[in-house]
């Protein structure tokens, strides 16, 4: 039960926890019916960690994300991150990516990789130079002109995950990233935000539907039920890093997936 | 046989009407009343300069005012009905049903209440423009990607700097159609009121004309319509150009542009 050292305050060291979830619920009313999103969630991430949750469609899992961003109040429970509550969208602290990779399009890369910056008033050669690292870090050095439609949809995601993480936070919230992208990107990219979790050490929470994209990135899976969402399944992924194609083939592989799938199925 | 550039193209079919303008009549293939000849237009202009220079300068003046009711009223009816949801549906249908409404029928009460001086012509005109520009700008509002304000939200983003900084720069390019639409239905305004009941302005002009059959005078007055509208389509032309060069290399890359702008087909602004 080591694993569970990760996730579960067992005693009183949560301090160290990069996220910490308590009984969160979520409810909202649609039209006159209340609907619960989200019941009786609660985890723990500890910093430096790779968390991925994956759920059915609807399970609420993007809710508990944007809750997390700090862009929607929970009905019940707290949110904290590095012990501080999360009353609104801080970037400082957490940053966040969304599944299309919303970028401006008004704005060259480096200037939506600035963006975050701007609304702060860091001053222009600040600004600059940590928009060229974070561009650097993506792989995209020398595409800091070019505008989103010139870029193509993988590239566009790495530079939304430069946006995520120029103003260093310590979280990165990841919301199904690489969903529209195809099969192929979509490996690239995984390898891609590997790499860049191991040179900034960030802690990611990263949702996805996807079983194999999963056990792939993952230190950690919690797999959530239908709605209403709740955790029903924390699954260490033992496989060794840094994580490689051929690991997918192996019998470990298919059979944490297999696991994730029938808690999946499993779940009402 | 090398092709034809599109530019080259224009200006040849330019050259090929204004070589017909001067040869038709003077072979006597069209009576001189329906189509004066090009010199013989160019003349009277020269020869009544200090005339047309000053009613243009009287509907220049209209129009340059009343674009600024229209494009500014409209800009602001069209940013609160697009912003607010109470207001977009109360309000947007009978704004989109008003447009229908040929405003011209209005004219003879405008000249009731401001006059047939300035005035009148400014008021019909600012509101002719107004709808178009108020629609569009509402349009941009309306469909800018929600997805958007909440990545800036993510940033905590204040409330003006989404306004500032995602709010109008996404909506700036389908204000721009509006205020191209709406600026030169303003001129349309300017002169058709003109022309209707008026004692100065380029409209004036065509109808005192018209009335002693004086074709050369009317056709130097149009040309100097024609010219108006010419130089507001380029000017609104080049700030679409700086402003939203995003938008319109949106869809079509520089590259395929190029192609499809060498391809005779396709007619691309």
């Amino acid at each position: 039960m080591q694993h569970l050292a990760h996730v579960m305050p067992l005693d009183g060291h949560a301090a160290a926890a990069a996220i910490e979830v308590t009984d969160l619920d979520h409810v909202y009313a649609n039209h006159d019916a209340e609907v619960a999103a989200l019941a009786d969630i609660s985890f723990l991430v500890e910093a430096g960690r790779f968390v991925v949750i994956v759920g059915p469609s609807g399970c609420g899992k993007s809710t508990l994300l944007m809750i997390l961003a700090g862009l929607r109040h929970a009905t019940g429970g707290t949110v904290r991150c590095d012990g501080e509550p999360i009353a609104r969208p801080d970037p400082h602290r957490v940053g966040v990516v969304f599944q299309e990779a919303s970028l401006f399009p008004w704005l060259t890369a480096l200037d939506n990789i600035e963006f975050p910056l701007v609304l702060r008033h860091v001053p222009r050669e600040d600004r600059r130079r940590r928009a060229l690292t974070m561009l650097e870090l993506v792989g995209l050095a020398g595409f800091g002109e070019k505008y989103p439609h010139e870029l193509s949809g993988g590239m566009k995601q790495r530079v939304s995950i430069a946006r995520g993480l120029v103003q260093d936070p310590p979280v990165l919230l990841m919301d199904e990233p690489f969903a529209a992208l195809d099969e192929q990107t979509r490996m690239t990219m995984g390898h891609e935000l590997l790499r860049i979790w191991d040179e900034t050490r960030k802690t990611i929470l990263f949702v996805t539907h996807s079983l194999t994209e999963a056990v792939y990135l993952a230190d950690e899976v919690l797999v959530m039920s239908a709605r209403p969402g709740r955790i029903v399944d924390r699954i260490d992924i033992t496989l060794a890093r840094p994580r490689s194609y051929e690991m997918m083939a192996t019998e470990t592989f298919g059979r944490l997936r297999d696991r994730i799938w029938r808690q999946i199925r499993a779940a009402p | 046989m090398t092709r034809l550039s599109p530019a080259a193209a224009r200006w040849l079919i330019v050259a090929v009407v204004l070589a017909l303008w001067e040869l038709l009549p003077r072979l006597g293939l069209v009576a001189e009343l329906f189509l004066p000849s090009l010199s013989s237009t160019v003349a009277v202009t020269v020869a009544d300069w200090p005339e047309y220079a000053q009613n243009l300068l009287v509907t220049l003046y209209e129009v340059v005012l009343a674009m600024v009711f229209a494009c500014g009223g409209g800009i602001l009816a069209g940013s609160v009905i697009g912003g607010l949801a109470l207001l977009r549906n109360l309000l947007l249908p009978v704004f989109s049903s008003l447009y229908a409404v040929p405003i011209v029928i209005l004219y003879p009460i405008f000249t009731a209440w401001f006059g047939i001086g300035s005035e009148s012509k400014i008021v019909f005109a600012a509101t002719y423009g107004f709808f178009p520009v108020t629609l569009a700008t509402a349009a941009g509002i309306r469909t800018i990607d929600p997805q958007l304000l909440i990545v800036a939200r993510s940033m905590n983003a204040s409330l003006s700097q989404q306004i500032t900084r995602v709010i109008v720069p996404a909506s700036i390019p389908t204000v721009l159609a509006g205020l191209r639409l709406g600026g030169a239905l303003t001129i349309v305004g300017v002169v058709v009121s003109e022309m209707l009941t008026s004692a100065a302005g380029i409209g004036y002009l065509v109808t005192r004309y018209r009335t002693v059959l004086d074709s050369a005078h009317v056709f130097a007055a149009v040309i100097m319509i024609l010219l108006l509208t010419v130089v507001f389509d380029a000017l609104v032309r080049f700030i679409e150009r700086r402003t939203a060069v995003w938008q319109s290399a949106g869809r079509i890359s520089r590259a395929s542009l190029r192609e499809v702008v060498a391809q005779p087909a396709p007619a691309l602004g």
